[in-house]
C-alpha cells in the first residue's frame, strides 16, 4: 500500500509517545490529518524547534534553551538548598506549592534495579559536581515513595555520606484535608510509622 | 464452561515486578502463596486515581483476586492484608536482588508454597535489620533446594561424610569430592559445607565461602546473562 506510506509513518511516530498504542496513534494521526491540519502543522514545528534549541540546563539537568536557566540564574532563590526531584513535572508540582525557594536537581529518571536502569542513566556524576561547587548546605530528597524512588534516595544518599551536607527527604502521610477513614490503608501505615513528637 | 476454576480470591501474594504494559496498564509478576509465579495484568493501574496504584509494590503482603487460564492473567482486586513492611537502604537493594533472582529462575505456574514461606521470614528479617549476607546465603540455598537443584552438603559425591579441615572441590550438579579429581567448580573447606548444612553462618570465613560457593552455583544455573540488582550492589560500594 504505496499511496499510505506517509500515513504509517506519522502512526509509527507517534507511538514513540509513552503509552500510546497503535490504536491511539492512528486516532490521534486521523485526528491531525482530518480536523486540525494547522494544528499538525504546528506541532511539528515545535517539535523540530524544541529539539533543535533545548539543551539541559547545567545545574539543574532541567530542559532549557540557555545554558542555566531561568530558575537557576534567579537572585531570588536559596541556593544553600537543593531539592532533587526525579521529573521535571515534578518541578512544576512543587513551584506550584509556592513554599520551596530552593534550588533544584532533576535525575530525569529513577533507578529501577530490575529493569537495568542504574546510576549512570539518572545523571548523578552531575549531581556531585553540583554539590562540588560547595555552596548547597541541605539537600532535600523529593523522589517518589515507590520502591524505585526509595531505591533511588538510597543511592544518593550514600553518595552524600562522606560530603557532610544536612540530608533530609520530604515527608509523608495523609493528603491534605483526608479523613482516616477514607485513606488507603499504606498511607495510614506510613503516617503512623512516621508520626511526628507533639511533645515529650 | 466452568469458569470458576480460574478464578482465584483472596490469595497472599508479593508483587515481584511490575512494568508498563498497553497505554495505562501494567503487567505484575506475582509469588503467590498457592500458585507459585503468576502474571496477571493490572488493568489501568497506571491511571492517576487508580485505586490499586500505590498498592502495586513490592515487599508487601497484598491480597490479590485474579481471573484467566492463559499465562497472563487479569487482576481483579488487591487488598492490603498485613502490617506494613518497611525495606531500608541496603536491605532494599538485597529485596530487589532476591526478586530478580525468583523471576530469572521460578518458571511461572507451579506451586512453591513453601518457597513462598521462607520469603517472607526473609523479607521480614531483612525490614529489621538483620545481618544481611546471612540471610541473603539462607535464601540463595533454600530457593535452588526449592527448585529442585540438588545442594548436598553434610556428604561428598560418593556418600561419605564431610570432613571439616579437608579442602574439596564442589561442582554444581555433583557435590563435593577431592580436590585431585576435576579442575571443575570451586574449593571449599568442608567446615563451610557443614556449617551450611547446619544453617550456622556466624564463622567469618563460613560467610566469606559460602558467598563463593552460591556466587558460582547461581551462576551456574542463571548462565551468562548478569543479574542487574548486583551491578547495583557493585556500583554503590564502589
Ligand atoms: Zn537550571
Amino acid at each position: 500500500m504505496k499511496n499510505t506510506e506517509a500515513l504509517e509513518q506519522l502512526v509509527d511516530a507517534l507511538r514513540c509517545l509513552p503509552g500510546i498504542g497503535p490504536k491511539s496513534a492512528l486516532r490521534m494521526a486521523y485526528h491531525l490529518l482530518q480536523h486540525n491540519r494547522k494544528g499538525a502543522a504546528a506541532l511539528s514545528s515545535a517539535i523540530a524547534n524544541a529539539i533543535e534549541v533545548l539543551g539541559h540546563c547545567s545545574l539543574c539537568n532541567n530542559f532549557s534553551e540557555e545554558p542555566i536557566c531561568s530558575l537557576c540564574a534567579s537572585n531570588d532563590r536559596d541556593a544553600s538548598l537543593l531539592c532533587v526531584i526525579e521529573m521535571p513535572t515534578d518541578l512544576i508540582m512543587l513551584e506550584q506549592t509556592r513554599s520551596y525557594d530552593g534550588m533544584y536537581f532533576i535525575l530525569m529518571g529513577k533507578l529501577s534495579p530490575l529493569d537495568g536502569i542504574g546510576p549512570k542513566d539518572i545523571h548523578l556524576d552531575r549531581l556531585l559536581k553540583r554539590l562540588d561547587t560547595g555552596l548547597i548546605k541541605e539537600v532535600i530528597l523529593a523522589n517518589n515513595f515507590t520502591v524505585g524512588g526509595d531505591a533511588t534516595a538510597h543511592y544518593v544518599s550514600e553518595l552524600l555520606k562522606s560530603r557532610g551536607i544536612k540530608l533530609s527527604r520530604i515527608a509523608r502521610g495523609l493528603p491534605m484535608g483526608g479523613e482516616i477513614e477514607y485513606v488507603d490503608s499504606g498511607t495510614l501505615a506510613q503516617a503512623m510509622i512516621e508520626r511526628k513528637t507533639i511533645n515529650h | 464452561m466452568a469458569i470458576s476454576q480460574y478464578r482465584q480470591e483472596n490469595q497472599r501474594v508479593y508483587i515481584l515486578h511490575t512494568y508498563p504494559f498497553k497505554e495505562t496498564s501494567l503487567i505484575a509478576e506475582l509469588f503467590t502463596e498457592q500458585f507459585g509465579r503468576v502474571a496477571v495484568v493490572a488493568k489501568g493501574a497506571r491511571r492517576p486515581r487508580s485505586s490499586i496504584r500505590g498498592m502495586l509494590q513490592s515487599f508487601q503482603v497484598l491480597l490479590a483476586n485474579w481471573s484467566g487460564k492463559n499465562e497472563l492473567k487479569s487482576l481483579n482486586g488487591l487488598e492490603w492484608c498485613e502490617k506494613l513492611t518497611v525495606l531500608e537502604g541496603n536491605a532494599l537493594m538485597c529485596g530487589f536482588y532476591l526478586n530478580e533472582l525468583m523471576i530469572r529462575l521460578l518458571p511461572r505456574d507451579e506451586p512453591y508454597t513453601e518457597l513462598f514461606h521462607f520469603y517472607h521470614e526473609t523479607i521480614l528479617a531483612l525490614s529489621v535489620g538483620e545481618e544481611l549476607t546471612i540471610v541473603l546465603r539462607r535464601f540463595e540455598l533454600k530457593l535452588l533446594q526449592a527448585l529442585g537443584y540438588a545442594v548436598t552438603l553434610d556428604q561428598d559425591e560418593d556418600s561419605n561424610p564431610i570432613i571439616p579441615d579437608k579442602i574439596y572441590r564442589y561442582e554444581a550438579e555433583y557435590g563435593a569430592c577431592d580436590l585431585t579429581r576435576t579442575d571443575h567448580g570451586i574449593k571449599i573447606l568442608g567446615k563451610t559445607l557443614l556449617d551450611m548444612s547446619k544453617d550456622f553462618y556466624q564463622d567469618k570465613e563460613t560467610q566469606q565461602q559460602s558467598k563463593q560457593l552460591m556466587r558460582y552455583l547461581l551462576g551456574f544455573y542463571l548462565g551468562d546473562k548478569p543479574l542487574h540488582s548486583k551491578q547495583l550492589f557493585v556500583d554503590l560500594q564502589g
